[in-house]
């Protein structure tokens, strides 16, 4: 595996880790999410740069305008909850405990 | 050149590892920043300077700037940095779960110079990363439309969902 591919593979591979365990803070969720994203973005671009296909370019310019919107809509869920539940602390998200 | 771009792709999984070993987000969102920084500099050494700049442009001057100040929803009395024992074990973690499958995965390349993108093609403006993108407006225009749709419509949703303090869906009952 080069040096490239594996970066931004363990790059998604952290983000998706950090998602997915041991978080506090719901904002710390969203920040390992969007950085999912960012290896995702520099893994079609590099895709286009090392194969010389200039016309695939367009693609990470749609995923970054997509993940804005992603990004946004989980701000607004955000915001929604430090409104409702007064932090976004994921304890605090326990209406549907056992 | 072929040393910076090493430094460049470590510090993109060092960064990464520092935002997932759960700092507190003001300290998540400095990493983050940095490792699109690192990620920008992997782009142009391989000659995609517009996509690039574009990264820079829309994700860290546009995406980050508004997680940087939502940090202010999660603002504790004690925010826990780098420097504290839980987050830097976890960091450690996860670098050395990356160096174990760096032993693992390593090896079946043979090239350690880059090649940027038509560096041996004739003198021309249109690079690489440009004509590719100009595409997007000429026959791409469908795609374009809808994307512009989407971000739309993205924009009432977040009014929708950030309508309704206690009458909207999310609530503490």
């Amino acid at each position: 595996m080069t040096p490239t591919h594996f970066a931004f593979s363990s790059t998604f591979l952290l983000g998706l880790a950090g998602l997915a365990f041991h978080r506090t803070h719901l904002l710390s969720a969203l920040l390992c999410l969007e950085g999912m994203m960012l290896s995702l973005f520099i893994a079609l671009s590099l895709w286009t740069l090392q194969l010389n296909s200039a016309s695939f370019s367009a693609s990470p310019m749609l995923l970054l305008a997509f993940s804005a919107c992603e990004a946004s809509a989980g701000l607004a869920l955000l915001v929604a909850t430090a409104r409702t539940h007064g932090t976004d602390r994921l304890q605090s998200l326990n209406l549907l405990q056992c | 050149m072929v040393y910076i771009m090493f430094m460049f792709l470590f510090g993109l999984v060092l960064g990464l590892a520092a935002v997932a070993s759960n700092p507190s987000p003001y300290f998540a969102a400095l990493g983050l920043v940095a490792v699109a920084g690192m990620g920008c500099g992997v782009l142009v050494g391989h000659g995609g300077s517009f996509l690039s700049l574009v990264l820079f442009l829309i994700y860290l001057g546009g995406m980050l700037v508004v997680f940087a100040y939502s940090a202010a929803l999660a603002a504790e009395p004690y925010p826990e940095g780098w420097g504290s024992w839980p987050v830097l074990g976890v960091m450690m973690a996860y670098m050395v779960g990356v160096c174990a499958a760096a032993g693992l995965f390593w090896g079946g390349w043979y090239e350690g110079a880059w090649v940027s993108a038509d560096e041996f093609a004739e003198f021309s403006v249109f690079r690489g990363d440009i004509g590719g993108v100009a595409l997007m407006y000429s026959v791409g225009g469908g795609v374009l439309v809808m994307g512009a749709w989407v971000l739309l419509l993205t924009l009432f949703v977040v009014l929708e969902l950030t309508r309704g303090l206690s009458r909207g869906a999310l609530r503490a009952v």
